[in-house]
Order: structure tokens, then C-alpha cells, then sequence
């Protein structure tokens, strides 16, 4: 099984790529940074007997991902599975944000993840069973002021995961939208759950779990995943009140968390 | 003028001992997590003694990357003032985490920096510690009792529990602190592990939810001031005769658990070479 990793330096790309060497499946990682990638490259290799590549790439930049697939043209790399882990937010309000942030935010989490969906998907081994998973987020449930053009983005991946996993469905493409809550994966991560106290241990799924069963239920032809319990009634409760109820009481609570997660990191 | 080195040293027990053998007269190399609090730790040891020389470092030892830059900034200065001699280091550096996260390397958080750091960082500066024919001492815990190693997961990203994580690196110290002394025991090294007790630090509030924290912020009242472990540091630093056993709380030999065997201790330092990319027979 050959397995392509995007943001694989992140957290989350680091707890996947672990869980996927675990399995035995041969790795592709790539990401940004490229230092990262080199210690994660050493990690998995001083402890699992599987092959590991990397490639640092700028996944926004179309000509930098031309110089990757020519890269993977040139050894005939074909693939099993895609895991869409890239992505990124910034903290603030959409006006206290810079305009080069707002952009970046959809040019990674939704042109980025399509040009390298579209490129692997065109690599697939055919005739084979291809696994393509996108990193969504629970922020695609709904609406969220403070976190608009993040959620919105999380939301494109989620609709699209649905419509291309009904269209590729008889092309042996499985198509799974993962929804997680919090995720520990960095220091500010931690200081940002703390600063939503009781909520924030609440809401944080366990990254070790969340990527063993993102695996499962990707090889299980799953359509949507939502880790944990207290996320899936959050997400019930999307579906069932208004949407500007819900904006409005999500502008309280992020309002009243960001001022503690400011605080925090200061 | 002697060399201590000590790792976590600005805040809590790592600090306590930083100005403790300060003021007996060592010169004293303190690695902490960031500049700002290196500082601090700089003015509160320089403040305790005014004529001493010490010194504080800012990194990230969880990283390896970070591990071999400190390490490869202090050998020019362990050479050239130190007189290429360290005669104690203290891997006192740790942490709690309340989920399971892990470093650059993909390698859980706890293992990482309560023991791969250390035992990176000896192997690194080993060579100034054989010339001074010193002391290792590792910050380790009595929680290191009643487990074992999960050898076939031992960062536990299958069955996570923080407290066993903790517990399991604690008692990764002690092996090494025994394996240390089978192999360098012969070449004058003393290598020891400290019980501190309960102590009155920020472990548990930093890096975590707000549970543990919380727990923490309760327990942590009924636990004793850093001096006080400090004492058993300075102990086991100062003693000219070296101190019997290797396993001290309070100034005291303490029986440690039996999971602490020659054949755990030699397996967890081969796997520990791995998961370093080092060799320790390389020091001559």
C-alpha cells in the first residue's frame, strides 16, 4: 500500500503517518517544512521496516507541486491512498486579519488540497481500490463568526467529499471527510483548549484515536467520520437549529475564548 | 571552579538546585525551554551568588535537533572554560502531557523529553563527564513503580493514558541511570536517579487540559518546596566518596522497583540508541 501524506510535519500529518508506518503501508510525505519532514522521515524510519519519501513542497504554488509529480512521474510512483491533511487558520476576526491571511486560508485548505487531490487521483493504480480521505473539521457543521472563512473553507471539503465520493463510486475511489473537534497538535493547540476550559476538553478528540480510526473507516469505504461523542450532538445540533441562532451564540463563545487564548499565549 | 550542567533549570526543582550549588561555589550551565525565562533564571542564580559564574541556554530538548544544537554550542565553552571537564549533569527536564502528542520525530512527547532527551544529551557530553570522572543524575520519580515497559508500543499510541506514560517514563530513567552505571561504572562514572517527592512546581499546569491541571493545582499544595529536593542533588553532586546505590529520595538509598533488571536496562538502551541515531561506544 502506498500512501501520499499532505501537512505530514503537522501534528495530526505526524499521528497519520505513524498510524499508516504502523500498518506497514509505504510512505510519501510532504509538507512545507522541510526540516520537519526530515525528522519525521528519521522517526518512522529508525522504528518501522516501511519506505519513507519526502519532497518539501509549496502545495499553493502550482509549479512548485509540477516539480513533485515530475518527481513522482520519474519513479513511477502510483497510489493507494491520499490523505488531504494540509490546512491552516489564523486567529482573529475577519477585518482584524490581513487580506494576504484570509486568501491564504482558502488557497491552501481548498485550491491546494484540489490541484493534489486531482494530480494523485490521475496517479492512482488502476483497477485497484483508492482511498482518498480530506481532513475536514468540525468548524463544517456550521456557520462560525471568528472562524468564518476557516469554517467555510472546512465546509467546502465536506460538500465536495460528498459529491466526488458519489461520483467516483463506480472508479473504485472511496471518499471520506474527516470532522474532528480539538486536536493536541501543537503548543498554542494546548493553550487554545485550555482557554476553553471544560468545553475545550469536551470537544478535543484523542489524535491517536482519530487517526486510527480515519484509517479504518477509509479502507471501511466510510463516507464521514466526526470523532467522539460530545462533537457528533454538536454536529446534531447544526442540523437541527437555525443558522442564526447558531451564529450567534458561537460569536459568544469564541469571542469569550479567543480574549482567554490571547491572554494565555501572551 | 567546578561545572554542573542542569536541564529544565528555570523553574521548579531545576532552578532550586541552580542556585543551591551556585552558592557552594559551582560554576552552574542551566538549559531551559525559552529565552524569557532564561533570563529570569540567569538574574535569581547571579542575585544567590554575586561573584559565581553561571550561564542559561534556551531549547527545546524534546527535539533532537535541539538536543545536538545545544550540545554543539556548549562543547567550544565546556573546552575553553570549563576546562573541557563537566562534573555532574543534571537531566532533570520533563514534562506531563494530558494527550498523546508527539515531537518532529513522530515520537511521543513524555518518552521524548522525560527520557530521550537525557539520554541523548549524556551521550552527547559524556567524553566532559568521563574526564571529570562525574555524575549523571536524573530527575526520575517513586510513580516509576508498578509498571513496565510496553515494549511493543512504547510511546503507547495504542492505549494512551498520560499518567502511564508518565509512570513509564520515570522508570525508562532509572534503566538508564543502571545501564550508565554497568557500562561507565569501571571508568569512574557515578550515575544516579532522584525520587523528589511531591513537589510545589508548575509540571502539571503547563501543556495540559484543564483537568489535570486543575488536579495538579490541588495536589501540588501538599508537596514540599524545590529546595528541599535539592538538597539530595546537592548530595549526591557534592559528596567527595561516592555516595552507594542509585536510587536516592531525601538524601537517602531507596529500593526501587523490580522491573529495574540488567536485561530491561540493556534493552531500553539499544532501542534508545535506535530511536537516536547514536552509538555510545563511539566516546573513547
Amino acid at each position: 500500500m502506498n500512501v501520499l501524506i499532505t501537512g505530514a510535519s503537522g501534528g495530526l500529518g505526524r499521528a497519520l503517518t505513524i498510524e499508516c508506518a504502523r500498518r506497514g503501508y509505504h510512505l510519501f510525505l510532504t509538507d512545507i517544512n522541510k526540516t520537519g519532514l526530515e525528522s519525521l522521515r528519521n522517526g518512522v524510519e529508525r522504528q518501522f521496516p516501511v519506505v519513507v519519501a519526502t519532497m518539501a513542497c509549496d502545495l499553493t504554488d502550482d509549479t512548485d507541486v509540477d516539480r513533485l509529480l515530475a518527481h513522482l512521474d520519474t519513479y513511477g510512483i502510483q497510489f493507494d491512498m491520499l490523505l488531504n491533511v494540509a490546512g491552516l487558520d489564523f486567529e482573529g476576526g475577519f477585518l482584524e486579519q490581513s487580506r494576504k491571511n484570509v486568501l491564504t486560508i482558502v488557497s491552501l485548505n481548498i485550491c491546494a488540497t484540489l490541484r493534489i487531490t486531482h494530480a494523485i487521483l490521475s496517479r492512482r493504480a488502476i483497477g485497484k481500490s483508492f482511498s482518498l480521505v480530506f481532513v475536514s473539521s468540525l468548524a463544517s457543521q456550521y456557520p462560525i463568526p471568528l472562524k468564518a472563512t476557516y469554517a467555510a473553507s472546512k465546509r467546502f471539503l465536506l460538500d465536495f467529499a460528498y459529491a466526488l465520493g458519489e461520483e467516483l463510486k463506480n472508479r473504485h475511489v472511496h471518499v471520506l471527510a474527516v470532522c474532528p473537534g480539538g486536536l493536541v497538535t501543537t503548543r498554542d493547540a494546548m493553550d487554545g483548549i485550555k482557554a476553553q476550559g471544560i468545553w475545550g476538553d469536551m470537544t478535543t478528540n484523542r489524535i491517536e484515536v482519530v487517526t486510527r480510526n480515519t484509517i479504518d473507516r477509509a479502507l471501511a469505504g466510510k463516507l464521514v467520520y466526526i470523532p467522539g461523542i460530545a462533537n457528533r450532538i454538536l454536529s446534531l445540533f447544526g442540523h437541527l437549529l437555525p443558522r442564526t441562532f447558531i451564529t450567534m451564540v458561537l460569536y459568544k463563545r469564541w469571542t469569550r475564548s479567543q480574549g482567554k487564548w490571547l491572554d494565555i499565549g501572551a | 571552579m567546578k561545572t554542573i550542567i542542569i536541564t529544565g533549570a528555570t523553574s521548579g526543582i531545576g532552578l532550586a538546585i541552580a542556585t543551591t550549588l551556585a552558592m557552594d561555589g559551582y560554576r552552574v550551565i542551566g538549559i531551559g525551554h525559552s529565552e524569557q525565562s532564561c533570563r529570569k533564571a540567569e538574574q535569581l542564580v547571579h542575585a544567590s551568588d554575586p561573584t559565581g559564574e553561571c550561564l542559561f541556554k534556551a531549547a527545546d530538548l524534546m527535539q533532537q535537533r535541539e538536543v545536538h544544537r545545544i550540545a554543539d554550542e556548549l562543547e567550544p565553552y565546556i573546552v575553553q572554560t570549563c576546562g573541557g571537564k563537566v562534573h555532574a549533569l543534571i537531566n532533570n527536564v520533563g514534562g506531563v502531557r494530558s494527550w498523546y502528542a508527539t515531537t518532529e520525530e513522530g515520537y511521543e512527547q513524555q518518552f521524548a523529553l522525560n527520557h530521550l532527551a537525557g539520554f541523548l544529551l549524556t551521550s552527547r557530553l559524556l567524553p566532559y563527564v568521563l574526564a571529570a570522572r562525574g555524575r549523571v543524575v536524573m530527575t526520575s520519580s517513586n510513580s516509576h513503580k508498578g509498571v513496565s515497559i510496553h515494549w511493543d508500543d512504547i510511546m503507547l499510541e495504542r492505549s494512551y493514558n498520560p499518567l502511564l506514560a508518565y509512570k513509564q517514563s520515570k522508570l525508562c530513567n532509572l534503566l538508564f541511570t543502571k545501564e550508565l552505571n554497568s557500562r561507565y561504572g569501571s571508568l569512574g562514572l557515578r550515575a544516579y536517579a532522584v525520587d523528589p517527592g511531591l513537589v510545589q512546581t508548575d509540571i502539571g499546569n503547563k501543556q495540559t487540559g484543564s483537568m489535570v491541571s486543575l488536579i495538579w493545582s490541588i495536589r501540588k499544595r501538599f508537596g514540599v518546596a524545590p529546595s528541599i529536593p535539592a538538597q539530595t542533588y546537592r548530595y549526591l553532586c557534592t559528596q567527595q566518596e561516592y555516595p552507594s546505590g542509585f536510587y536516592y529520595y531525601g538524601c537517602k538509598e531507596q529500593s526501587y522497583s523490580h522491573q529495574v533488571t540488567d536485561d530491561n536496562a540493556r534493552r531500553l538502551f539499544a532501542l534508545s540508541e535506535r530511536l537516536c541515531a547514536i552509538t555510545y561506544g563511539d566516546v573513547s
